[in-house]
């Protein structure tokens, strides 16, 4: 298997994940979760790619709502503290992808020319 | 609020006085940045040389013989003021699609065919016209057409699509060049083999797998990346025709 094969068999886990979620949380587990969801069905489709791609994201706020575990106030408290760190951290990233791609390229093999190894016919 | 003196900057409403200065300094750098970043990253790419669709050349109709390599090349026996007789030209589809299954059943066959150059200096092609008016049937006898061999190779370069070489994308390198190659390759558009140096006073060749089938999908991984291969190499007009053996590719240390 090579890394291609590999990632699409990724994918195609993922995905495949991610659909049995949106069907479980799209059928039964977001009526118990949104009051407001309750008899509306024509928003759920347009919600499932998103669910196909977080879907960890969204089995984790399910299990902390259903629980009542979740502190709905600290979300409108961000850590602002930490932003600068991340604010940092995206651009120093960013350039050091772009010199790594750029550091490993192959370079035109000019030098190395073509060679006739056999006359026609033998 | 902890500090009724700090400026806040509210979309609709004027910008406080202190931040002016921040917000100017802010988009000058930004747009900078971004200028700066765009002519850094496009100085690391080749220069490419002049090459494209010759509109400018309007249609072209020429006749000749269809021969497939598998891919399906026109040794041109009649030809006009810009495509003479003896000439051998590739043949593509639109898009990323080659013309394999509009040109099975014609080998050797006298056909009329009409469409768009691409030149890249002296590589060529013509992607054709849709329906019959891009390729047809004629009736005549089509002149036996001879192949030179010219022995075995061992060649350093790359594998491209011929599409893309000759002027429809300008290829770069890297992941980006090596996937829309290969997008094209799975199109049947004919794949070319670009030459560090000239062979037989050419810098690319027309490429196939051994004993006249199509591009071995072992050469696939290799798309775009500099390699060295051996093979069978042979002239048909004025077009060079190499049968790549997989089992010598190697990508190149350099």
């Amino acid at each position: 298997m090579d890394q291609a094969e590999l990632i699409l068999l990724f994918a195609k886990i993922w995905g495949g994940v991610g659909a049995l979620v949106a069907l479980a949380f799209l059928s039964f587990g977001i009526d118990r979760l949104d009051e407001d969801a309750k008899g509306a069905y024509v928003f759920r489709p347009l919600i499932v790619p998103g669910i196909l791609l977080i879907w960890p994201l969204v089995l984790w706020r399910w299990y902390i709502l259903a629980d009542g575990k979740d502190e709905w106030a600290k979300r409108y408290k961000p850590k602002r503290n930490s932003h600068n760190l991340f604010a940092l951290i995206m651009p120093v990233l960013i350039i050091g992808i772009i010199a790594a791609g750029l550091s490993v390229r192959q370079t035109w093999p000019v030098n190395l020319a073509p060679v006739q190894l056999t006359e026609p016919g033998q | 609020m902890s500090n009724d003196d700090k400026p806040f900057f509210v979309g609709y409403l004027d910008v406080p006085g202190p931040l002016r200065r921040f917000l100017l300094l802010a988009c000058v750098a930004v747009i900078g940045i971004f200028v700066a970043t765009g002519f850094l990253i496009g100085s690391t790419q080749d220069e490419p040389p002049a090459s494209g669709f010759r509109f400018d050349y309007g249609r072209q109709t020429v006749t000749g013989v269809i021969e497939l390599t598998p891919y399906p090349l026109l040794r041109v026996t009649q030809g006009n003021d810009l495509i003479k007789p003896g000439k051998t030209l590739m043949l593509t589809g639109q898009g990323k699609f080659g013309v394999d299954a509009r040109a099975m059943g014609l080998e050797g066959q006298l056909a009329e065919v009409s469409g768009i150059i691409l030149q890249r200096g002296t590589i060529d092609m013509m992607q054709l016209a849709g329906g019959r008016r891009g390729l047809k049937m004629i009736e005549g006898d089509a002149p036996a057409m001879e192949t030179e061999p010219l022995g075995r190779w061992k060649v350093a370069g790359e594998i491209c699509d011929g599409k893309c070489l000759n002027g429809a994308m300008r290829p770069g390198r890297g992941l980006a060049h090596k996937a829309c190659a290969a997008l094209c390759l799975v199109g049947d558009v004919p794949p070319v083999f670009v030459s560090t140096q000239l062979i037989e006073g050419s810098d690319f060749m027309l490429i196939t797998g051994p004993d006249g089938t199509r591009l071995p999908k072992a050469a696939y991984d290799y798309i775009g990346q500099f390699i060295t291969a051996e093979g069978d190499l042979e002239r048909r007009g004025d077009m060079l025709i190499f049968k790549i053996d997989t089992d010598t590719l190697e990508v190149t240390d350099e």
